[in-house]
């Protein structure tokens, strides 16, 4: 039997401050698209895309870029494969590990099983943009200080749970953080210093020495 | 997966004229629908994406008779709803907050949770041509690897019904509405699964092209209170091996209402009526929560590896009747 899952997560901390906080660079870009979206479609008659290659508009870390994507290709191929974003990572390819996890307008999901096409129009975050213009998130600084991982291999997707966490919830209990980061898995099993990582940013560690 | 073509409707209509052509699959996040198209298990000509129709289909509010939940509600918009933190509604909300990871809650919808294929590793998988996948002559469960299937109501397959949500649902008196050759239907939740679930039927009733648009909630009446519960192998990521959602309404300390769902022990969620009706009239106490329990897998008839689930069903029905009631 299994616990119902603890507290709402609290605005406290919410994603606009924090990027404002930690000057990630969200400059949007404004490049015209070939792209027809939903949106800009005419009424009456559906939208159809595919079987073929077509482009899109992706918001990604605050820029649009245009994709070539087919209608079957996922979030996470068309970032790795089109726009070398290789920091998700494909792991189980079914939303069994979060590997993969990206933000899409501010909420961690498995971009594994997200088609690229229904992240358009949507605000995509992912691992790189905490390391964007040589200044390293606190998050990733304490990650390192902690020595929060073994293989490395679950690093990205635990640090886009966490970052979330921190963003919804401020200062997360251990157990807000355990329920949290319950979609990632790490097989080296580095749960506690993850935990710790975590938890020193949201005290306002940045790294070491502090 | 193989290529196909992408569909963004404007409207229900337009979904559901894209919806009803040969071939062509309705699709929520589509975190069930991908995984199946990996597996290649399925591989549609048409993909029909209801995401663009999400200002009407997504979101809790009372209409006036009850709770409206849209069918593209997330999961995690259920378990953290203002509208469902009350008694009556414990187990809807429990329910979808256990489901899955909080990666998969994020999108998942409750439509697509409601609507899943079932999760037997012999369907899931295209290595193994079984009944209920129309590729095989039997249920290879039923004579093969199947501690995680029914161990009753089933017939000549012994999947298992996937979805937290349709206990919790069933439990709390659920109604909903489907979109269909320009109308709107409203049945009774029991309605969206098989009578029978045989192989040859699918894990629900919908006909080609049907949208399911909203799941409807009674308004509680009187002290009503639900919950549910559900037993894993692990705390995270895991399926249910055995669930139950059970409602109660109280009056003067004696039950005057009671519904019981199993969950994950029978290809469809199992209301346990005749286990239900055991506690009317009575006062909440062990003795008739384990009589219902009891009551609750009468009939059971598990398979070579599964009879472990008779003992945990027993104790989630105890253990809820017994929570709910305290
Ligand atoms: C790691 C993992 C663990 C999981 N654990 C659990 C668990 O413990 N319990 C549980 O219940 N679930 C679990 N799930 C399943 C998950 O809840 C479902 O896959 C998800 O809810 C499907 O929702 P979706 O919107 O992505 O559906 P989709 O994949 O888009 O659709 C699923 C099916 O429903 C149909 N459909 C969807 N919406 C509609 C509609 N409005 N009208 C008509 N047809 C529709 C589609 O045609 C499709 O056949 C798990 C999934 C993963 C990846
Ligand atoms: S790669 Fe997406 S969840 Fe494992
Ligand atoms: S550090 Fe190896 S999987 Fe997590």
């Amino acid at each position: 039997m299994t616990k119902p899952p603890p507290d709402q997560p609290q605005e406290a901390f919410s994603r606009r401050s924090f990027l404002k906080g930690a000057s990630v660079a969200t400059i949007a870009g404004t490049a015209a698209t070939a792209a027809a979206t939903a949106a800009t479609a005419t009424q009456g008659k559906p939208e159809t895309f595919g079987p073929g290659t077509h482009e899109i508009q992706l918001k990604v870390n605050g820029q649009n870029k245009l994709v070539k994507v087919e209608t079957r290709t996922t979030l996470l191929d068309a970032l790795r494969d089109q726009m070398d974003l290789t920091g998700a990572k494909k792991i189980c390819d079914r939303g069994a590990c979060g590997g993969c996890t990206v933000h899409l307008d501010g909420q961690p999901i498995n971009s594994c099983l997200t088609l690229a096409m229904d992240a358009i129009g949507g605000e995509i975050t992912t691992v790189e943009s905490l390391t964007e213009g040589g200044k390293v998130h606190p998050l990733v600084q304490n990650f390192v200080h902690c020595d929060a991982m073994q293989c490395g291999f679950c690093t990205p997707g635990m640090v886009m749970s966490s970052l979330a966490c921190l963003q919804q919830r401020g200062k997360p209990t251990r157990e807000q953080i355990q329920h949290d980061l319950s979609g990632n898995i790490c097989r080296c099993g580095t749960y506690g210093r993850i935990f710790e990582a975590v938890e020193r940013t949201a005290q306002g560690a940045q790294g070491g020495g502090k | 997966m193989k290529p196909f073509t992408y569909v963004l409707p404007h409207t229900l209509a337009e979904a559901h004229t894209a919806a009803k052509k040969a071939g062509a699959v309705l699709k929520g996040a589509g975190i069930d629908l991908v995984d199946r198209l990996k597996e290649r298990i399925e591989a549609p000509p048409e993909v029909v994406n209801l995401l663009p129709l999400k200002n009407d289909l997504a979101g809790i509010a009372d209409d006036g008779g009850g709770l409206r939940i849209g069918a593209l509600t997330t999961l995690r918009q259920i378990a953290e709803a203002a509208a469902l933190q009350g008694p009556a509604f414990g187990a809807v909300r429990i329910a979808a907050g256990l489901t899955a990871t909080p990666l998969v809650r994020n999108r998942a919808t409750l439509g697509g949770n409601l609507l899943q294929l079932a999760r037997c590793w012999y369907l899931r998988s295209a290595a193994f041509g079984c009944l209920h996948g129309g590729k095989g002559p039997t249920c290879l469960a039923m004579t093969g690897e199947n501690r995680y299937h029914s161990i009753l109501g089933w017939h000549d397959c012994v999947r298992v019904h996937p979805s937290n949500l349709a206990p919790a649902l069933l439990a709390c008196g659920a109604e909903y509405t489907t979109f269909f050759d320009g109308k709107q239907e409203r049945r009774p939740l029991a309605a969206l699964f098989p009578d029978e679930p045989t192989a040859q039927k699918a894990e629900h009733t919908l006909r080609d092209g049907e949208i399911l648009v909203a799941i409807h909630l009674p308004k509680p009446s009187g002290d009503v209170r639900s919950t549910y519960q559900e037993t894993r192998e692990k705390d995270s990521f895991d399926w249910a091996t055995t669930a139950a959602a059970v409602q109660v309404t109280l009056q003067d300390g004696t039950i005057t209402d009671a519904s019981i769902v199993l969950g994950a022990v029978s290809p469809v969620p199992r209301p346990r009526a005749e286990a239900a009706k055991s506690l009317i009239g009575k006062k909440p106490g062990d003795a008739a929560f384990l009589k219902a329990a009891e009551m609750a897998v009468a009939g059971a008839s598990p398979l070579s590896q599964n009879a472990y689930k008779l003992s945990l069903c027993k104790a989630i029905v105890r253990a809820a009747l017994t929570e709910v009631t305290r």
